[in-house]
């Protein structure tokens, strides 16, 4: 009934693995793109772009991914009935929505980072804010986002492992799938999050690279972490 | 009171202080000028173990500062300092940063500890900024609390480490007069400045220092009026 | 579609049950797990070397691996800890090792944060580095931590709603049973984020409250 864990076991979870980089950079591109737009609105003058923009953030971020997941997978359905969404296609919806909402914040504390004087003296040089977004603000405060934006992408990642519950074969449910074959949930899980480690910490790695390079550093206090998730 | 011998101090290759002697006498005020790069700073922090001795030897009021037997903080009590940035502790108010030291480290009773802190802060003219806190006081008060802040632990010798440096130029002066009466009770200073207004009325001895040497020293009248090393007149020039 | 939310009134206790369940998870996983993550961070900074080394490993491999298969692996270890498959305790555990991770960088940064000088005025004065610890050091840091442990307060108790794949009860559970039971999917989910929004903006509400009454003396200032 059950057989031992075996070296063929980890064709399935490599399979999976696959399948969480995949969502993971295609979630990662789009949550990066919306999530720009919506910190640069956060930061506009524009007081209906700010409203908006910051209504959106502080709900995806009071409510937990899981909820969200929920919501997009099985309450979408229902408010457009007859609409049918792949699996893959609602968990890159869902993780872009809360991506978006991490990004923006990121974005935010950069672009406010940069120092005001920057937009005094582009204001002053007769730029307009679109201008001046584009060739003073957005460049400078694109380079402090890389150390908090790894962070974002190693977040994603360990999010990515909820949407297990939608049935989509990423890593973790190719771990449960092993698991019911070969009844030895421990031995399959901390190949699983070998696997997970072995992503994740490639990633920071690159990140401390940039740091070496570019000798920018984030003041861990002021990032939006995801705690464990 | 203070006598440094051929002191060294490498950080990795780079040689800060190539071989440096030096003799502080009692009731001595010195200033030490020169160029940026020259080591002052770090000289300065030689003489209270904020910085390790490569070789040498730096003897305070016959404590050995390379002797790893004797106790720094001994020496630290008798040597007080006061920092070009203040480094007040922010999260207590301002009496509570000049009873610290005297209660923790001296262990003199709350009430002793109390009394003394009020007389110095009236010394440095701020009883009444006595219960404010750092945040709210501008650089050169914060500076005068650092000043009392020192003086509490009774030191033999005060220590300045460009304390001017980074306040507005019109609130210099409150700083400079209070360390001029602290001259003229006779304490024992040595202060690295760029304030050469200050060296020249107040200091019995000018240091020049350039690249971790002291490369000429005499009294103020014969550094500012009439240096007699080329490298001295040269950066003179470019100052006054 | 029409929404209806009458059909939710008779489960309401369900939710609220599930919102507390999470709610104490959290309180207690937070409060243990900020406690092993100062260890964490002394033995992480110690001079013991091999004490140092482990805590690294430790810390390295719970933020580099999801709380989902952390929690599977405690959830599926209880039994040969004598401990039958009991998901309340699975959640403790997994949430307090979770937290200490994250919490031990915290502190780290905090530490970190405190500006050398003050250290070495400190020195200056001739106290021994446990004084300087105590009397200077710890306030300051701990000012400067506050914002990122109350948000870390927050993420946990979002966080706590992965105990429902383990079968937790608390609201993300409830908010499925109810949704399976009368098919109100959209009607619940919105209740439940709402308590959940509801709750973390009370929290960071309290957190911004409590940071200006403890720390008055740094109102308008950066240590």
């Amino acid at each position: 009934m059950f057989r031992a864990f075996d070296w063929q076991d980890l064709i399935p979870l490599l399979k999976g693995a696959w399948l969480t980089i995949q969502l993971c950079a295609v979630s990662g591109v789009l949550g990066i793109i919306f999530g720009v737009i919506l910190g640069v609105a956060r930061t506009s003058p524009s007081k209906i772009a700010r409203w908006i923009s910051t209504i959106y953030i502080t709900c995806v971020r009071g409510i937990p991914i899981l909820v969200i997941i929920f919501f997009i997978f099985f309450g979408v359905p229902l408010l457009f009935p007859g609409l049918e969404l792949d699996k893959f296609v609602s968990a890159v919806i869902a993780l872009t929505c809360f991506a978006a909402a991490y990004v923006a914040e990121i974005v935010r504390g950069s672009i406010e980072s940069v120092p005001k004087g920057q937009s005094e003296a582009a204001e002053a040089l007769g730029l307009n804010y679109w201008l001046k977004l584009r060739y003073v603000i957005l460049p400078q405060a694109t380079k402090i986002m890389v150390p908090p934006g790894v962070g974002f992408i190693i977040g994603l990642v360990k999010d990515s492992s909820l949407v297990t519950v939608t049935g989509l074969i990423e890593l973790t449910h190719a771990g449960n799938i092993v698991t019911n074959l070969t009844g030895d949930p421990i031995k399959t899980f901390l190949v699983v999050a070998v696997m997970y480690f072995v992503i994740c910490y490639g990633v920071s790695l690159l990140g401390r690279l940039y740091e070496k390079r570019t000798g920018i550093h984030v003041d861990p206090l002021k990032l939006p972490e995801t705690a464990g998730v | 009171m203070i006598f440094v011998e051929n002191l060294n101090k490498k950080y990795g290759p780079i040689h800060v202080l190539k071989g440096l002697d030096c003799h502080i006498r009692e009731r001595e005020v010195v200033c030490v000028i020169g160029p940026s790069g020259s080591g002052k700073s770090t000289f300065l922090r030689c003489m209270n173990g904020l910085e390790t001795i490569t070789s040498g030897s730096i003897v305070i009021n016959k404590h050995r500062l390379d002797d790893s037997k004797s106790d720094i903080n001994l020496v630290r009590q008798e040597a007080g300092m006061v920092f070009q940035h203040f480094n007040l502790f922010p999260h207590l108010s301002v009496i509570d940063n000049v009873m610290l030291a005297p209660l923790k480290v001296a262990k003199t009773s709350k009430a002793e500890a109390r009394a003394k802190a009020e007389t110095l802060l009236a010394k440095v003219g701020l009883e009444k900024k006595m219960n404010a806190f750092p945040g709210n006081l501008s650089g050169g008060q914060m500076q005068r609390v650092a000043i009392a802040r020192a003086l509490a632990m009774n030191p033999k010798i005060m220590l300045f480490d460009e304390p001017t440096s980074a306040l507005d130029p019109e609130i210099v002066g409150e700083v400079l007069a209070v360390m001029k009466d602290l001259a003229n009770e006779g304490m024992t200073m040595v202060v690295v400045t760029h304030e050469m207004g200050f060296a020249r009325e107040v200091a019995d001895r000018v240091l020049f220092m350039d690249e971790g040497l002291i490369v000429e020293e005499g009294t103020p009248e014969q550094i500012f009026s009439a240096p007699q090393n080329a490298r001295t007149q040269g950066f003179l020039s470019k100052v006054l | 579609m029409a929404l209806y939310y009458g059909d939710l009134l008779p489960f309401s206790s369900l939710l609220l049950q599930g919102l507390w369940t999470a709610l104490y998870i959290t309180l207690i996983a937070m409060a243990a797990g900020s406690a092993l993550g100062v260890l964490l961070y002394l033995g992480k900074a110690g001079r013991v070397k091999l004490v140092s080394i482990l805590c690294t490993c430790y810390i390295e491999a719970i933020r580099n691996t999801p709380l989902l298969v952390q929690l599977y692996l405690i959830y599926f270890a209880l039994p040969s800890l004598g401990i039958n498959l009991n998901p309340i305790w699975a959640a403790l555990i997994g949430l307090t090792l979770n937290n200490a991770a994250y919490t031990a960088e915290i502190y780290r940064a905090g530490f970190e944060s405190v500006p050398k000088g003050l250290r070495e005025a400190g020195k200056a004065l001739g106290m021994k580095p446990a004084q300087i610890v105590r009397y200077i050091i710890l306030t300051p840091a701990t000012r400067n931590v506050f914002p990122a442990l109350t948000n870390q307060l927050i993420l946990l108790f979002l966080a706590s709603s992965i105990g429902s794949i383990i079968s937790l009860p608390e609201l993300t559970n409830a908010i499925m049973t109810v949704s399976n039971t009368t098919y109100r999917t959209i009607e619940v989910l919105t209740v439940g984020g709402l308590l959940y929004l509801g709750v973390s903006a009370l929290m960071s509400l309290a957190s911004k409250r409590a940071e200006t009454t403890l720390f008055r003396w740094a109102v308008g200032t950066h240590v």
